[in-house]
């Protein structure tokens, strides 16, 4: 009761005092966190992969990329329709509708297939990876790993981070892809867009390095920032179901603001000076 | 250092955030023998052996492992040394993607370069060690918690350890699978001629089976002997322990402030 009193009367005075410290010991646990992930991501993803560290990479592509692939493709194809659509019915306007396969794929390659794919990516396949490989850690998994004399980070979590290295870029492939047909599906077979004008706008219009491979680019960092958010989410997490879901929804609410943040950093140096 | 021991433990201090959970902790574990490691829920027994499986670090103190200081070693090093022991997990800790086959195969997968014949005539004869033989096709989620227990047993000694860590391995166990887990740690430290440290707060079982009994209280050691002198100590704590009184100078209750007070007094928030 004491306690009590001295916090009531030293609560006025002490406040801003307090609020500094709040803000120095928030600080110290942020920098500490993000040099645990730094080292948890050196320590993972060094070294040279074993004949067995190829297996189990493969099949964590399958866990993580082909299973991606049906939401990734379908959410492309209505993304490439939608754009065709809209894209009409303000072409038409000015009668500019043969630039309608420019428009859907420079918007495609650029922005909505390496943003789109990594925020469904993040849905679909960060949290799934998260609450795995926290579920591993909440049974003992992780550790009992350790003391058979198996250092985790090589065997669980090498092959995780790699897969969604490679797999995320593969998929914004195949959304560009499909969404462009979206697109053409839309335009050309049903608002009745020239074809020939749909395909050589395109041609003419977009540059291999600066939109295909600025827009890989992208996904490349997308890739990296989501795989290790998640990862590192699931192998740090408090080992109960209540750190589970908090984990995983951290997964998906940093990984999202991570991608859009990013992605306008990016767009900025790639597309800035063309104004 | 003597020969005859395979764990010793000197000094050892730990604390997790403000909480004190050893203070100078000794032990030394003697090759061939089981020693039993008790003492109330609580008391870091498990923290323990994470301690001397060299995953968590003391702050003073050391651990030493056939003479090789544990928290010292490289990593490289430490993996190595692993190999030579086993643990039994609270949970069994399989690997839930994998057979039972495969757990128990799994060590030897990752540590030898045998021939798939081999590796399956030791995994079998492991898996008849602990009679789940004919379980080998099922996956961890068809067993239950005693079979578990089991497979992890079968894996721990799959690649023939020098020591072998139990942590809680009666817990939750009905009476038929605590007596076949008794009888199991039992052969397995006669059969195969290994040290066993057992962690465990079920006092009947353990001291039926081990040659030594540690009892942590507070953070360090607070009794030491044979099953036969623990059974006959006079100290007040140590019989309240391995008679199971509820109350004696463990005390029942969490501190708490005066019941009169704290009910009378009325406040929600404290």
């Amino acid at each position: 009761m004491s306690h009590e009193h001295a916090r009531r009367r030293g609560a006025s005075r002490r406040q801003p005092v307090r609020q500094i410290m709040a803000l120095g010991r928030g600080t110290l646990d942020m920098i500490d966190a993000l040099g645990r992930a730094g080292l948890f991501l050196m320590l993972s993803c060094l070294g040279i992969p074993s004949r067995e560290g190829i297996r189990l990479w493969l099949r964590q592509m399958h866990f993580v990329g082909v299973m991606s692939l049906a939401i990734v493709l379908v959410s492309g194809l209505f993304i490439g329709m939608v754009l065709a659509l809209q894209g009409y019915t303000i072409l038409v306007d000015f009668g500019a509708e043969d630039a309608l396969g420019q428009m859907v794929a420079l918007s495609l390659l650029r922005e909505l297939a390496p943003v789109v794919s990594a925020l469904l990516f993040a849905g679909r396949a960060g949290s799934a990876l998260t609450a795995e490989i926290g579920l591993m850690k909440a049974t003992e998994q992780l550790t009992s790993m350790e003391m058979i004399g198996v250092d985790p980070l090589r065997r669980v979590i090498a092959p995780r981070l790699w897969a969604g290295f490679v797999s995320l870029p593969l998929l914004t492939i195949g959304f560009s892809v499909v969404g462009i047909w979206g697109g053409y599906l839309v335009g050309v077979e049903w608002l009745g867009v020239f074809e020939g004008s749909y395909w050589s706008n395109m041609q003419g219009s977009v540059g291999f390095v600066a939109d295909i491979g600025n827009g890989l680019i992208k996904s490349l960092v997308f890739a990296m920032v989501v795989t290790w958010i998640a990862v590192f989410q699931g192998y740090d997490l408090i080992p109960t179901s209540e750190g589970i879901s908090r984990a995983t929804t951290r997964t998906v609410v940093y990984s999202s603001l991570a991608i859009l943040g990013l992605d306008f950093v990016l767009t900025a140096m790639m597309f800035g000076e063309i104004g | 250092m003597d020969d005859s021991l395979l764990v010793d433990v000197e000094g050892l201090h730990f604390s997790r955030g403000e909480k004190e959970i050893f203070r100078g902790l000794d032990l030394q574990v003697p090759r061939g023998k089981i020693t039993a490691i008790m003492g109330p829920s609580g008391t870091g027994k498990t923290t323990l052996l994470k301690l001397i499986g060299g995953q968590l670090y003391p702050d003073a103190g050391r651990v030493r492992i056939a003479g090789q200081d544990v928290h010292r070693l490289p990593r490289r090093t430490l993996f190595r040394l692993r190999r030579r022991m086993g643990m039994l997990f609270q949970s069994g800790a399989l690997f839930s993607d994998l057979s039972v086959y495969e757990n128990v195969a799994f060590p030897l997968r990752v540590h030898t370069d045998l021939p798939e014949a081999m590796i399956r005539d030791i995994v079998l004869m492991k898996l008849e060690a602990v009679g789940l033989r004919g379980a080998r096709a099922l996956m961890p989620s068809e067993l239950s918690g005693g079979m578990l227990r089991r497979v992890a047993l079968a894996r721990a000694i799959a690649l023939d350890p020098e020591l072998i860590l139990y942590d809680e391995p009666f817990v939750g166990q009905d009476p038929i699978s605590m007596g076949v887990l008794v009888q199991l740690i039992k052969t397995v430290n006669q059969a195969l001629g290994l040290t066993a440290v057992v962690v465990s707060h079920d006092i009947k079982e353990t001291l039926s089976i081990a040659d030594y009994v540690y009892v942590i209280s507070d953070g360090q050691v607070m009794a030491h002997g044979t099953p036969a002198t623990l059974n006959v100590d006079q100290d007040d704590r140590v019989r309240q322990f391995i008679h199971g009184e509820p109350d004696g100078p463990v005390p029942f209750h969490y501190p708490a402030p005066d019941y009169f007070t704290d009910i009378m007094t009325g406040r929600a928030s404290s």
